[in-house]
């Protein structure tokens, strides 16, 4: 026996030795190699059979790659959202095969939509078993292409700095998007059989977005630009994405043209700019979204007529010429004809544009917008800041954007609250509203919040969640309390899924199915997993409960008790044209 | 590959009428044919427009019928049992300009190139000596225009088959 164990520690001896010298990495270290050669330094993630050579290859970069380990897969998805939202960069993701993949599922078709960068590693059972129903065996692949950008599946080593390059590329070029890769268990474990050689991907063959516009397509835009009467500008996400919020403020300033946000293009603008008229949509402000029926020329940046801004789509904006600019061919006509299209990346068109436009001034048609806020502010919100009854959630961020003098990062789950965010919050600087817009996704809140934090640890992130949506991704609490993220967390609890709530009143006779909730004690909750917090119920402490969460070293959870059965407006009922729009 | 591009009709509920894929003359490179019915050209470009948004894809043509030279091929299966009608093979190849391809004592094989509706009269002439098994290909298609593939594709340093 003795003979047989000193054999073994010889032969294990020897595989040290030969680990050691061995020539070549593992396909799992050349994917942390390429982590680094792009820069990753924190990724999300969540361990298990099929990943297992790859965590244990991140084990030897821990000093190097910060990983987080999450609760939940969609809350890795979620969190890599926000730190991609609030970074620039590409958010990255880790999670085993089987379920580990399938719970990441919602978070991708998130950040499609929502085009967010994310490369999410997944592992996958070794290439042998592939088909077989093997354990943990799902098909990522057939799975995910509806919802992803790119998807590949590495079965050999020597692809993993190649693909990965090509993944990172397609990831946060041209319209970003998240990018999967599906990692057999022995392409991790195995050896590759050549040196590595990363070089990063600048082009590729079969995909090639325009960046700069065709002179052609400017030309036309500024000819129906100048030509204008009651020029209109709806920005968009993409406005944030290519970062061209200077050249943005640049051309509206000597143009003189009235501009409204969409949802996720808040903050692209100061909301004090004298040019910002408010954002559009369904529960959007009055004018902007009224006077879309009188503008002569739309001009849309970065953003795709999305249903919930164009209402009934056949009276929407019928009388006024569109330039489009968007990066994506495929949203060209695809919702809204465009009379002068301008495909390229919004930085770059607003920069070409600029020359072309001329100064002008559109001070009548800009107070037209005015006019609007006086009665929506009389019918809805001067009523929703008056101090009567129970609190208001309008209250609540009304007073929180005082307090950080509208310069935090406002990260919003799915719901009322999410409305109320948008439109009490006095957003001063850009990348400050983090939401799931397009997928409208309960739950995000919380570990986009956390990834938010990560993505710029600087800047005050303040999270606003609804009772319902808190308890999507809960789990994640412990996640935060773990990396002692100082994330602050405002439940706004209506003890109601208060949207569907609001729906079934006005569009349901008020047969409110299903939407109470019998809700659990936040704050002990919070407690639990180790993080501070408070419930607050009365008007007279919301400002010391405020001050108290933003003063609290670490995360932090505040409840408010607000009114439960409060609707949001202006509001354009779903499928009516946006000048329908009503204000009770 | 063939997931990627299919999906895109089946969301949108259009009816892929036929689809063929091949390598194309340079390796590595393959050709869709897919074959849809729409009355909205718009409509058409919109899901032409998707369709070169898959990573992979490399160029997407859209033609309509008399764009292009397109053609199909099916084979015939007929019963020749004892005592039946007698084939007037020289009809079939002068006529229709089909060709009998393999026969047995009892049955023969006959295929027939061209449009889908060539291939439909072909198939009521020949339909009354019973046919046992009929099977049709989708289309293959090139545009009517002077370019070849190369004009379209980006430059690279293509391997050519010979
Ligand atoms: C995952 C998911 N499930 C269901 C919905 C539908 N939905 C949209 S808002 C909402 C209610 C949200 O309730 P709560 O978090 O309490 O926020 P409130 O509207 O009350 O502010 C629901 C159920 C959704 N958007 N996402």
């Amino acid at each position: 026996m003795g003979n047989y164990l000193n054999i073994m520690a010889a032969q294990d001896a020897a595989a040290v030795v030969e680990l050691d010298e061995k020539p070549f990495l593992t396909g799992a270290e050349a994917m942390m190699e390429a982590l680094l050669a792009e820069e990753v330094d924190t990724i999300f993630g969540y361990p298990g059979g099929a990943i297992m050579p790859t965590y244990d290859a991140l084990y030897g970069y821990i000093d190097r790659i910060n990983h987080i380990l999450v609760r939940h897969e969609q809350g890795a998805g979620h969190a890599a959202q926000g730190y991609a939202r609030t970074s620039g960069k590409v958010g990255v993701c880790l999670v085993t095969s089987g379920p580990g993949g399938t719970n990441l599922i919602t978070p991708i078709a998130d950040a499609i939509i929502d085009c967010t960068p994310l490369v999410c590693i997944v592992g996958q059972v070794k290439s042998f078993l592939l088909g077989t129903d093997a354990f943990q065996e799902t098909d990522m692949i057939g799975v995910t292409t509806p919802v992803c950008k790119w998807n590949y599946q590495i079965t050999d080593p020597n692809e993993v700095p190649a693909i990965m390059a090509k993944a990172f590329y397609i990831a946060r070029s041209g319209k970003p998007g998240p990018v999967v890769i599906d990692f057999t268990r022995d392409a991790q474990a195995g050896l590759m059989t050549e040196g590595l050689n990363y070089q990063k991907v600048v082009e590729l063959m079969s995909y090639k977005p325009r960046l700069i516009p065709k002179d052609e397509h400017l030309q036309r835009a500024a000819e129906l630009i100048n030509n204008a009467k009651k020029p209109y500008i709806f920005v968009g996400h993409g406005v944030l994405i290519s970062g061209a919020m200077e050249e943005l403020k640049a051309f509206v300033e000597k143009t003189d043209i009235p501009c409204a946000s969409t949802l996720l293009g808040l903050s692209a603008m100061p909301i004090d700019h004298p040019n910002y008229v408010g954002w559009l949509g369904m529960h959007g402000n009055y004018g902007t979204n009224v006077l879309t029926t009188q503008a002569d020329v739309i001009i849309a940046i970065g953003m795709r007529f999305d249903d919930r801004v164009t209402g009934d789509v056949t009276k929407f904006i019928t009388q006024a010429k569109v330039v489009h600019i968007e990066i994506d061919p495929a949203e060209i006509d695809k919702v809204i004809k465009a009379d002068a299209p301008v495909v390229g990346d919004a930085k770059e068109a607003l920069k070409a544009l600029l020359p072309l436009v001329k100064t002008n001034n559109h001070a009548t048609w800009r107070n037209e917008f005015r006019k609007f806020d006086v009665i929506e502010n009389e019918k809805i919100t001067q009523r929703e800041l008056t101090p009567e009854g129970k609190i208001k959630m309008a209250e609540v961020v009304h007073m929180l954007s005082k307090k950080t003098n509208g310069e935090a990062c406002i990260v919003a789950d799915v719901g009322q609250h999410q409305m109320i965010a948008a439109r009490y919050y006095q957003f001063k600087k850009p990348h400050s509203y983090i939401a799931s817009g397009g997928l409208g996704t309960m739950g995000f809140a919380i570990p986009a919040s956390f990834g938010a934090k990560m993505g710029n640890p600087d800047r005050e992130v303040v999270a606003i969640i609804g009772d319902g949506c808190f308890q999507m991704t809960i789990q994640e609490l412990g996640t935060i309390a773990q990396s002692g993220l100082a994330v602050k967390m405002i439940i706004l609890n209506n003890n109601f899924l208060g949207m569907v709530r609001q729906w079934q009143q006005l569009f349901f006779d008020k047969r409110y199915s299903f939407v109470e909730l019998q809700n659990p004690d936040f704050v002990t909750i919070a407690k639990g997993f180790g993080i501070a917090g408070h419930t607050c119920n009365e008007r007279e402490t919301l400002s010391e409960s405020l001050d108290r969460m933003r003063a609290h070293d670490g995360p932090y959870l505040l409840e408010v008790i607000v009114e439960k059965e409060e609707n949001v407006f202006p509001m354009v009922p779903a499928g009516a044209a946006v000048a329908d729009i009503r204000l009770e | 590959m063939l997931n990627k591009i299919t999906i895109l009709f089946t969301r949108r509920r259009i009816n892929i009428e036929s689809l063929t894929v091949s390598e194309t003359e340079r390796k590595g490179v393959s050709r869709y044919t897919i074959v849809m019915k729409h009355d909205k050209r718009e409509e058409v470009e919109k899901l032409v427009r998707q369709i070169r948004k898959i990573i992979e894809v490399l160029a997407v043509f859209g033609y309509l019928d008399e764009e292009s030279v397109y053609n199909e091929i099916a084979l015939f299966k007929i019963a020749t049992p004892m005592h039946s009608k007698k084939l007037d093979i020289e009809t079939i190849n002068k006529v229709y300009k089909a060709w009998v391809v393999y026969w047995e004592l009892d049955y023969v094989v006959i295929e027939k190139a061209g449009t889908e509706e060539a291939i439909l009269e072909f198939f009521r002439y020949i339909k009354p000596h019973g046919i046992l098994e009929f099977v049709r290909s989708g289309r293959v298609t090139v545009g009517r225009t002077p370019q070849g593939l190369v004009e379209y594709l980006p430059e690279a340093e293509w391997e050519y088959y010979l």
